[in-house]
């Protein structure tokens, strides 16, 4: 195993972190384009896995590409990703402003009214910064479950980050496979609380059951609907994305709900997930740049 | 759904409400953003063009270095913010220097900087490099200029 002081520089290290708060905290807004692009070079060839499952995912999405089409384009999510998570740590730190449009408004005030909600997304856009604007904007607290980072400073820095951003209102809770968590997001539901979930990758020992997409057979996180069924929560699809510099815009979809009352459990959770898997792909299609998903999703893909 | 419009720059503002816009001070517009990025980086790499020939004779690493140049360039930049960043530290300290980021200082320094290297280009440079280092003083000037324009304008709505 590698030396603590040097985990510190993995990919997913610490160091890497910091040094990008210090990145937005000293380099002028006009030469962050720059600095962003060669580093993205930088990690294009570094994060080699990453690399790997970003290009075999969209060998699924955008079939028929050339190997080499296929590479520019996830270069230009590697990019993406980079602008998000500056731009995630430049909000919590200098308190940069970002403008917003929003796409289906009338369901985003459906979920600001909501008395206990569950926020459905995706490792997409600026999630993060996402959730810190929406606790702003509706003046509510969201409770983020997110899965537990390899690096523990990093996790660290990561849970101070996402309470900072959002003004205290961001809660970080961890996906693990204690017990312990869907009984506490059960309770936060019931008192009102919005619980934020990305449900675009399934994770080890957390509930998870097939479903379609990019019609490929994929495993994905129940657990979101099944917190629905139970709580009788709507579950409100939302997911943020770049448009351009220091722009980003909400989608909002409609509510999907779990209702005791339309039939059997694994019926309706079936369902459910399937409205969800075709609200995740016509997303994924428009702004698959955004999708950063850094482990293959795909079974052909893993293969 | 109306486009919110946002400029960090004096010049870019005014120029926006002589149109009859609403703006504010934002930065919000990619064409500032990669405009001056492009210019402060491109006027850099162009006077380290110049430059490079008269410490490198061999043609293999001058052609090399030339290739290489951008990326030596971003590393160099990457080490003037932290010296600059040491200098700030070092106001700080004193009491000199209370803003919460850096930037503002970054800034100064990169625009000095630049218009040093833009006076250079004006003064010595062929016909082109002569332009290029216009493309920067001109607009930096109406920039400067635009900025008490700016504050009058505002007294008078107030």
């Amino acid at each position: 195993m590698a030396p603590q002081w040097w985990r510190r520089f993995a990919v997913r290290g610490v160091f890497w972190r910091q040094y990008l708060d210090f990145g937005v905290t000293n380099v002028p807004f006009y030469l962050l384009p720059v600095t962003i692009f060669f580093w993205t070079i930088f990690f294009f060839f570094v994060a080699a896995p990453a690399r790997r499952a970003v290009l075999a995912n969209l060998r699924i999405i955008r079939p028929g590409a050339s190997r080499l089409t296929n590479y520019f384009r996830t270069f230009l999510t590697l990019h993406n990703f980079a602008w998000t998570i500056a731009d995630a740590a430049d909000h919590k730190l200098a308190g940069t402003e970002f403008a917003y449009e929003v796409e289906g408004e009338e369901f985003l005030t459906q979920l600001g009214r909501a008395h206990g909600a569950i926020l459905l997304t995706a490792h997409m856009g600026n999630y993060d910064l996402g959730a810190a604007i929406f606790a702003q904007r509706f003046d509510r607290p969201i409770r983020m479950v997110r899965v537990p980072e390899a690096d523990e400073q990093t996790a660290a820095h990561l849970d101070a980050s996402l309470e900072r951003s959002g003004g205290g209102a961001v809660k970080v809770a961890y996906n693990t496979s204690s017990m312990a968590l869907p009984l506490e997001l059960l309770a936060a539901i019931r008192t009102g609380e919005i619980v934020s979930i990305q449900g675009d990758r399934p994770v080890a020992h957390a509930s998870q059951r097939e479903t379609r997409l990019f019609q490929q057979v994929v495993r994905l996180p129940d657990g979101p609907f099944m917190l629905g069924f139970v709580a009788e929560a709507p579950i409100f699809p939302l997911f943020i994305v770049r448009t351009s510099y220091h722009r980003y815009r909400v989608i909002a979809r409609p509510p999907i709900h779990c209702r005791r009352e339309e039939g059997d459990r694994n019926v309706v959770i079936a369902e459910a997930m399937e409205r969800w898997s075709q609200t995740l792909e016509e997303v994924i299609t428009t702004y698959w740049a955004q999708w950063f998903s850094f482990v293959p999703i795909f079974p052909r893909a893993k293969g | 759904m109306r486009r919110q419009e946002g400029y960090a720059f004096a010049l870019s503002r005014l120029v926006a409400r002589l149109g009859g816009r609403q703006v504010r001070r934002a930065e919000w517009s990619a064409l500032e953003t990669y405009g001056v990025g492009l210019l402060v980086f491109g006027i850099s790499c162009v006077c380290a063009g110049r430059v490079l020939p008269l410490f490198v004779r061999a043609t293999v690493l001058r052609v090399l270095l030339f290739g290489a140049l951008p990326v030596l360039l971003w590393v160099t930049f990457l080490l003037l913010y932290y010296l600059v960043s040491l200098f700030i530290r070092l106001l700080r300290r004193f009491g000199l220097y209370s803003a919460p980021t850096n930037d503002p200082v970054q800034h100064l320094f990169f625009v000095w900087l630049t218009t040093v290297l833009s006076l250079l280009l004006v003064a010595k440079g062929s016909v082109w490099l002569q332009w290029l280092g216009g493309l920067w003083l001109g607009p930096l000037i109406l920039n400067l200029i635009s900025i008490p324009i700016e504050r009058l304008l505002d007294q008078d709505l107030r």
